[in-house]
């Protein structure tokens, strides 16, 4: 396996929470990677260590023992400041339950990443235009997130993940609050941005049918990757 | 912060429309509280009260006289570059006793000299002043208050001095009005000839109640009124030098402490707020921890997010401080005239808004320090788990 400008490695990464006095662990040397331009979905069950896989790729949550890089640098080496600059410039979330400002409209939600760029008001705004076009929400740029429906609130969402131009998207269970004609609808705009602009997707889901729309799936369980590339799309 | 955090700012504030307006209201009737209060305490000092003039009155009290010849002696020290003296005539308008009238005997030159930088004693009022034993030259304020204008008689009675044929009816004619340096002076009184007044006393002539000096430029004012007390030490009549906002400070404070009771209400009313704004302030950013920690997975900072919410209560604290100016200041005109007579120079001062300044940028940043500081320390794991 090549590696690429922001291919992400775990290598033997273990990580647990406390609880109380004993620690209860997620994964215990955990390996894997993933390749720049990959759309990679984790499926397994509650508590299996989805959400924490993203967490820590993404650089919100820190690994007990082992290391993660993307594209060479090691995440575990970076201070809090440095992490939160690399995760602006890298990394897009996209949540499940959107998690847009309820008191900022759609194109100041997309805007937000935008502030932390030394782009001009005009050309944040002429960005933030051209993104709302491509998740086709030109018309609703001016609505506050509860005037809209879960899947444009979503689409919303994947604009604001993009609008810094990160190369990784790390989305957890996107389509997890939405009807199934909203999930394909996100599913595809996900898969677009992953096949037009080889974007890196990591989507955690527990929707089996969204798996379609990833390139190859993995499965987790008790903090193992229990069958590997079970769907791999063409 | 850059200019499109603001948009966040205004999305905090906004969220809950009616707990910010009700927060701004709150700071806002603080501020009133201490606009007022302050005012109200710089008025009764007497705003013109100057610290570097020094008021020698005698060591046993405020009501105790100092002999006339005293004038002489302090005028000979080198340190002294202008003295006047000053008498009370402790009166009221003929007729009327609860009509207190602040009127004072003075040497006219002297007094001229002393308080040059303070009232305007332009040639034309001074010549009519010396012109008449009986004339007085009457405040602005006061004339415009009592509707006396020049050449009224002006009849009055003295609570402590009469006159030689035993009367405690006094009568002058009011010779010309007396202006402030400034606007914001006051001139609630008015003066009248001490050789007229100690040349008609039945008795205690030749004594006054006090001294007016000016330093020369540069002389330290603390050693000057040691210097004066030191010399008056061994004799009948003791001396007490202050300065002159020393002295307003003492002689209010015969009455009540004035500056105590504002700093408790003062302490109490911001105590108060300060409590409920930080309370605010902490819920405030409670309900927001998930969007703290969206915030921190765009890229936010954690300085950068700090900042924003000082920013809010800066604001919050700014509209309050507008609203406790407006208030205050729609509140003191009436007020100063209710109380003119108590108060007289009763207005809202640069010091007190200056003061109030001063005091919401501090409480603004006290009061968000804490909320911001959790927020600073938020985990980002944790702040997205928060519903």
């Amino acid at each position: 396996m090549s590696i690429t400008k922001n291919t992400i490695e775990l290598r033997g990464v273990s990580k647990s929470y406390p609880l109380g006095k004993s620690k209860v662990p997620i994964f215990d040397e955990l390996t894997m990677t993933i390749e720049d331009g990959d759309f990679v979905a984790i499926m397994g069950p509650s508590g299996s260590g989805k959400s924490t896989i993203l967490n820590l790729i993404g650089g919100i949550d820190t690994i007990d023992s082992g290391a993660i890089s993307v594209g060479g640098t090691v995440l575990g080496r970076l201070n809090e400041g440095a992490l939160t600059r690399w995760r602006s410039n890298n990394v897009g979330f996209v949540f499940q339950f959107y998690n847009l400002m309820p008191m900022l409209s759609a194109a100041e939600n997309v805007e937000l990443p935008l502030l932390l760029t030394s782009l001009s008001r005009s050309e944040r705004k002429k960005r933030v235009e051209t993104i709302l076009e491509i998740v086709g929400l030109t018309e609703r740029a001016g609505h506050l997130p509860s005037e809209l429906s879960g899947g444009q609130q979503q689409r919303v969402g994947i604009a604001r993940a993009v609008a810094a131009d990160p190369q990784i998207l790390l989305c957890d269970e996107p389509t997890g609050d939405l009807d199934r004609k909203s999930a394909n609808e996100i599913l595809e705009l996900l898969q677009l941005l992953n096949t037009k602009l080889n974007k890196t997707i990591i989507m955690v889901t527990h929707d089996e049918s969204s798996t379609a729309y990833a390139k190859r799936t993995l499965f987790l369980d008790k903090g193992r990757f229990i069958q590997k590339e079970l769907i791999k799309c063409a | 912060m850059r200019v499109g955090s603001s948009m966040l700012v205004r999305q905090n504030l906004t969220r809950k429309l009616g707990r910010s307006i009700l927060l701004v209201i709150c700071i806002g009737i603080a501020f009133f509280v201490f606009g007022v209060l302050s005012s109200f305490r710089a008025g009764f000092e007497g705003s013109e009260a100057n610290s570097e003039r020094l008021v020698i009155a005698s060591k046993i009290g405020g009501n105790e006289t100092l002999p006339l010849r005293y004038f002489q002696q302090l005028g000979s020290m080198s340190e002294i570059a202008a003295i006047t003296h000053v008498t009370r005539l402790r009166a009221h308008t003929a007729g009327n006793p609860r009509n207190i009238i602040g009127a004072n005997a003075v040497d006219a030159e002297s007094y001229a000299r002393v308080y040059a930088d303070t009232y305007d004693f332009n040639e034309n009022i001074m010549q009519a002043f010396k012109a008449d034993r009986t004339a007085t030259l009457v405040g602005r304020q006061l004339a415009e208050r009592e509707g006396w204008s020049v050449g009224d008689r002006v009849n009055l009675t003295s609570f402590v001095h009469m006159t030689q044929e035993g009367s405690p009816d006094w009568s002058f004619v009011v010779a010309g009005l007396l202006d402030g340096a400034e606007p914001t002076v006051d001139t609630n009184f008015l003066i009248v000839r001490y050789d007229y007044f100690n040349a008609a006393l039945l008795r205690n002539q030749d004594r006054v109640n006090l001294f007016g000096v000016k330093p020369t430029v540069g002389m330290d004012i603390n050693v000057l009124a040691e210097n004066i007390d030191m010399t008056f030490a061994n004799s009948t009549a003791q001396t007490r030098t202050q300065s002159e906002t020393a002295f307003m400070s003492a002689f209010l404070e015969q009455f009540a402490d004035v500056a105590l009771i504002v700093k408790l209400i003062v302490s109490v009313a911001f105590g108060t707020i300060l409590l409920i704004v930080a309370n605010t302030m902490i819920f405030a950013i409670r309900e927001r921890t998930l969007e703290i920690g969206v915030l921190k997975v765009l890229g936010f900072s954690g300085s950068r997010i700090m900042r924003i919410i000082l920013t809010e209560t800066l604001v919050l604290f700014t509209a309050g401080l507008a609203l406790g100016f407006a208030l205050t200041a729609a509140v003191i005109p009436s007020l100063a005239n209710a109380l003119s007579s108590v108060v007289p120079d009763l207005y809202l001062t640069q010091r007190v808004i200056a003061t109030s300044v001063g005091l919401a940028v501090v409480f603004a940043l006290l009061t968000g320090f804490l909320p911001a500081i959790k927020a600073l320390r938020l985990p980002v794991a944790t702040a997205l788990n928060h519903r």
